[in-house]
């Protein structure tokens, strides 16, 4: 069951305050970096939403983001809608999809599901491709930013653009927080750790999961958006099945099922590429290290292992700290019981 | 409250239910007993849908639900514990108990609140687990409790939904008699509206507890009756029990 603990509190508020000395501090393109995090932040939280706690490993949620941006573009660039109504449109009909490819890969498991949802993200990616209305292989361009003007937020400046991009991330994970610690967040839970006895026990499985998958969508139709207005340019690259892959690796870097891990995940994906790349064009190579050390360590992530050492750490410390007062209660007892006898005697 | 009509399945060649009819009133307390592979397990999963019979019937208090979906009829009091413990490993004995009760309350599919805060659920936890002996393990780990407790709170499980019909695949199998003399405490407290149906192979508990007995072998029914009249029946004695007497 998820529990926002303090430790994933305080994480979280590092993280963001680590974000906020970043946008005041760095130059242009460290900003830009910054925003690519944050972005990147939001989708993997989407997906650690649906996998880490429902067991549901999808393989098209990065091609889902792709959605959001493209019907974020379509309603501004051809349609000519606010950026804002163009946003809430993007979220919601990214959620509406992703609820209908819920709805019928919940029905498979395991590898199945994976490969159920990389073909949706396949066609979806093909789709886009082929599409002459959404330009095709050469994308779209001229995709305005949200207009913030009129409260003395420009959003073409990078820096506050990516605090913007900070405090949806910030909106997104307090409402996969609110969702994993409601009921529909805890059956959901349940059937990731036994569906044949949550449906024993009346739970409605494809239903409970369908729905955490479409909320989970709602989040990647924002980040999608945001995607759009950070480059400005959309391709269909951005649905290819390899930012989905991406997306996976990095929820298991930062730790899958902890909701804050893959943020981190984000962050040091993101830093590593950039820093790698800056000595090597195989800075893939360094990354499937990583991963591999990862795995092989226990396969809890980055944050998933510092929690466990500190949970390890504290748990020892109760013990220590219980191991005198027991003595001293079984040698009162001890003393108790010898003048019982005494006396009996 | 709970009728069976007819009942067949077959697995190719096998016929594992064959023309199974039951009738159980509300309240009603029926044992199946059988030797092993008499399809006592089978008929159970097919009760709560999860094998679909080749034909027949099943009606929960009047309504067919034999077209209904596994969580359909667990929704409409149709409640069943496993023989093999299904239970949710990586979660606490008190969130397993949540998980169920959130169910018989309606807040399973709660959006915004925590199924697991609320009062109606966390009051059903307590009863449930006081019921089952389990109120001192509620923050343990299911993966970390032993096996007892791990039967104790597969029937609590089947408890905590606050089924109208109560299926209980032999609920002490593997448990010593220490603990299968709490079981038969626990039907003692259990009230006497629920219909329950056990497979049992404890010959005490089992007469002890039933109002009737249901005896399969080959899949199919060939004894009906109280307690009494199975003690007397000389076919029976033949088919399953061996030494009568030593029950």
């Amino acid at each position: 069951m998820f529990y926002q603990t303090p430790l994933r509190t305080a994480v979280l508020l590092l993280f963001t305050l680590a974000c906020i000395y970043a946008a005041f501090t760095a130059e242009y393109f460290g900003v830009e970096i910054l925003t690519e995090i944050i972005i990147l932040a939001m989708i993997v939280l989407a997906l650690d939403l649906v996998a880490g706690f429902g067991g549901m490993v999808s393989l098209c949620h990065g091609a889902l983001a792709g959605v959001g941006a493209y019907i974020f573009a379509i309603f501004t660039a051809k349609l000519g809608l606010h950026p804002l109504l163009a946003m809430g449109i993007a979220a919601l009909i990214t959620g509406a999809v992703s609820w209908v490819i819920g709805t019928i890969c919940s029905k498979t498991h395991g590898i199945y599901f994976i490969m159920a949802t990389l073909a949706f993200g396949q066609m979806a990616y093909s789709f886009v491709f082929e599409s002459s209305y959404l330009g095709g292989d050469n994308g779209m361009a001229g995709i305005p930013r949200l207009d913030l003007s009129m409260i003395g937020i420009d959003l073409f400046d990078s820096k506050q653009f990516a605090l913007l991009c900070l405090a949806c991330l910030l909106v997104a994970y307090l409402f996969a927080w609110r969702i994993l610690t409601s009921g529909l967040g805890r059956s959901l839970v349940g059937i990731m750790h036994n569906e044949k006895r949550s449906r024993a026990l009346g739970q409605n499985v494809v239903q409970i999961k369908a729905q955490v998958f479409a909320l989970s969508g709602l989040i990647l139709g924002l980040a999608g958006s945001l995607s759009a207005q950070h480059i400005m340019f959309i391709s269909p690259n951005l649905l290819s099945w390899t930012h989905s892959g991406e997306a996976l690796v990095i929820v298991i870097l930062g730790g899958l099922g902890t909701l804050i891990g893959p943020i981190i995940g984000a962050a040091a994906f993101v830093l590593l590429k950039h820093e790698v790349s800056n000595y090597t064009d195989h800075w893939h190579l360094i990354v499937g290290i990583i991963l591999i050390i990862v795995v092989m360590a226990g396969a809890r992530g980055i944050y998933g292992e510092i929690e466990h050492r500190i949970a390890k750490r504290c748990a020892k410390r109760v013990q220590k700290e219980q191991a005198p007062k027991q003595a001293k209660e079984k040698t009162k007892e001890h003393s108790l019981s010898h003048a019982g006898l005494k006396k009996e005697h | 409250m709970l009728e069976v009509s007819d009942l067949c399945k077959r697995f190719g060649a096998l016929e594992v239910t064959k023309n199974v009819s039951m009738r159980l009133e509300k309240g009603e307390r029926r044992v199946i007993l059988g030797p092993n592979g008499a399809g006592k397990t089978t008929l159970f999963n097919q009760l709560v849908g999860e094998i679909i019979p080749d034909s027949g019937s099943i009606k929960v208090n009047g309504q067919e639900v034999g077209d209904w979906s596994v969580e359909k009829r667990a929704r409409f009091g149709l409640s069943r514990s496993y023989q093999q413990n299904t239970l949710f490993d990586g979660i606490t004995i008190g969130e397993s108990l949540g998980l169920a009760a959130a169910v018989s309350t309606s807040k399973s599919m709660w959006f915004w609140k925590d199924s697991l805060q609320d009062a109606d659920v966390k009051a059903i936890v307590r009863d449930t687990a006081e019921q089952v002996g389990l109120e001192d393990n509620l923050g343990a780990r299911v993966s970390d409790v032993s096996y007892g407790i791990r039967r104790q709170l597969e029937v609590g499980l089947a408890l905590a939904t606050r089924p109208s019909v109560l299926l209980m695949d032999e609920p002490t199998s593997g448990v010593g008699p220490e603990m299968i003399g709490a079981f038969h405490r626990l039907l003692g407290r259990l009230s006497r509206e629920l219909t329950i149906v056990i497979i049992e192979h404890d010959m005490d508990l089992a007469f002890d507890v039933a109002d009737s007995m249901t005896v399969l072998n080959y899949g199919e029914v060939v004894f009906e009756g109280t307690p009494g009249e199975a003690r007397e029946s000389e076919m029976l004695q033949q088919i399953y029990l061996g030494a009568w007497d030593d029950a």
